[in-house]
């Protein structure tokens, strides 16, 4: 019953993109900012997480949306808009990814709009009730062990491991949106997963 | 070489993504070994360990951020033209024809199917009378006039006295039940946003005013305010959203751009007396602060200084 409760929200809300795709192209600027309104938060989180700064993960939101309301004629409903979006905040993501890899800077070190550098860690809110210090200090280190770890992945296996791992996508999906197939997507999880379990060893 | 497998598989069984065949194997082939029983135990411990590190939540106020940014942008950004959608792209077609070619015969078929089905309908059901078109009023299977929505092409036949013409039909349904039908709800939301007219759309807008805890009824209400041309559909819809301007971020973004935007000034006065509660936030702030400095209503222009003046000073 849930299920298929889910599932007719599913539809509804592809039937209801539909519509909004085009009104978009036809240029209805107010029906594409509600199509953004579907999906930023969820994109904003992805480039938030890949990027470590809420400077670039802006920055990143405002390419791939202005991206797509310049591209919105030329899609033609071959993907969904779902898989479309994040193909185009990948692309900009692994760029990103691939000119910091170049300039080596440190992950978890994040810059505010001063420029001043803070811990990207510290902004996590702890949500848990009763959270004490010593676990919360546990925490950090070790999301900040991960982050490291991470960053020593390529763009690619980054990628991956970010839609798969947080983000919860279906590999088939991750490949669709890496214009891959699934079982190279598999491979990469693979790989990706096996880098990690070496870096953070120790903390097992 | 199967121990080799399985451990290659053991990743994708902890993330759920092997099949069902698959899985089985898996688990039968660690009842039986002792180091991919422990391999896998390895990687679930590992997983778990991962899992305790969650990607951060995008702030409210980031979001909110990034979103005026966007749209400042969008103001003056190019679209894409129109009719780039229509111009004929042959690498794009031979590919569709190469990925679906069932489907393509099927259209084809189907399309000649229905246009000699129309056709011979037509030629079986009217007898034209010698001297005039007039079919009509000899032919009960041709739909009564009202029900007629446009003639798509008349086409006479050479050589005799007979004419086809194709022509589309509506027919209007009625539907009945309690709002919480679900197919009531899809109605009413349709026409919310669709219909031509706005006695209607009021209609349906007071109706959904009644579901509001539902999320795609409130994204409606939204789309509504944001691009209802009919003023009192914009009133109602923002009477409905009132209640969530404190708690969801997206209606308190389209409260504040009917309070920026709208040309009516009910709305803007409306709107305005909404976000009182919610005043201290800072994009709520920034507005109020446009407003306080140059807006065209002395009243607006007042108010937003009244409501900036209880405000505590921010350092």
């Amino acid at each position: 019953m849930v299920d298929r409760q889910i599932n007719d929200r599913q539809i509804n809300r592809r039937v209801d993109d539909t519509m909004l795709i085009r009104e978009a192209q036809r240029g209805n600027r107010a029906a594409f900012e509600e199509l953004v309104r579907h999906y930023d938060q969820a994109v904003l989180r992805l480039a938030l997480h890949l990027t470590g700064t809420e400077h670039d993960a802006q920055d990143v939101y405002q390419d791939a949306f202005l991206k797509a309301y310049k591209n919105i004629g030329s899609f033609r409903f071959e993907c969904s808009f779902y898989t479309w979006i994040y193909r185009i905040v990948t692309n900009l993501c692994l760029d990103h990814l691939r000119k910091r890899s170049v300039r080596k800077e440190d992950a978890p070190v994040a810059k505010d709009s001063d420029g001043g550098e803070y811990d990207l860690l510290d902004q996590v809110a702890d949500i848990r009730a009763g959270a004490n210090p010593e676990r919360d200090l546990m925490r950090r280190q070790l999301g900040s062990r991960i982050a490291g770890a991470l960053e020593k992945l390529t763009p690619r296996e980054r990628m991956v491991f970010e839609l798969k791992h947080y983000h919860g996508l279906k590999l088939r999906t991750v490949g669709e949106i890496l214009h891959t197939t699934e079982e190279t997507a598999k491979n990469t999880l693979f790989r990706a997963t096996q880098k990690l379990r070496g870096q953070l060893s120790d903390m097992r | 070489m199967k121990c080799e497998w399985i451990r290659e598989n053991i990743v994708l069984h902890v993330y759920g993504e092997l099949a069902d065949d698959t899985r089985h194997e898996l688990e039968q082939h660690v009842s039986r070994c002792g180091d991919c029983a422990a391999e896998l135990k390895a990687e679930q411990d590992f997983h778990a360990l991962l899992s305790q590190d969650r990607a951060a939540e995008p702030t409210p106020n980031l979001l909110a951020a990034s979103r005026m940014r966007l749209q400042e942008a969008l103001e003056t950004a190019p679209q894409g033209s129109w009719w780039s959608r229509l111009a004929f792209d042959p690498a794009n077609w031979l590919r569709q024809v190469r990925f679906s070619p069932a489907l393509a015969s099927v259209i084809l078929i189907l399309g000649f199917a229905g246009g000699v089905g129309t056709t011979y309908k037509i030629y079986g059901s009217r007898t034209v009378p010698a001297g005039g078109i007039t079919a009509t009023n000899n032919t009960p299977a041709v739909p009564a006039e009202a029900s007629i929505s446009g003639i798509s092409s008349v086409t006479p036949i050479a050589g005799t006295d007979q004419v086809t013409i194709k022509y589309n039909t509506v027919s209007t349904e009625e539907a009945q039940g309690s709002l919480g039908d679900q197919k009531i709800q899809q109605l009413l939301l349709y026409a919310a946003r669709n219909n031509y007219n706005s006695g209607v759309r009021v209609d349906s807008v007071d109706l959904l005013a009644q579901r509001t805890g539902d999320l795609q009824v409130r994204e409606a209400l939204v789309y509504a305010l944001q691009n209802d041309t009919n003023p009192g559909v914009r009133l109602k819809s923002l009477g409905a959203l009132g209640q969530y301007v404190k708690d969801d971020t997206n209606v308190r973004d389209a409260v504040l751009r009917a309070l920026l935007n709208d040309s009516n000034q009910g709305v803007r006065i409306e709107a305005l007396r909404l976000i009182e509660p919610v005043k201290a936030d800072g994009s709520v702030r920034g507005v109020l602060m446009a407003l306080a400095a140059k807006d065209q209503s002395q009243y607006i222009k007042s108010q937003a200084r009244t409501l900036l003046a209880q405000l505590p000073e921010i350092d």
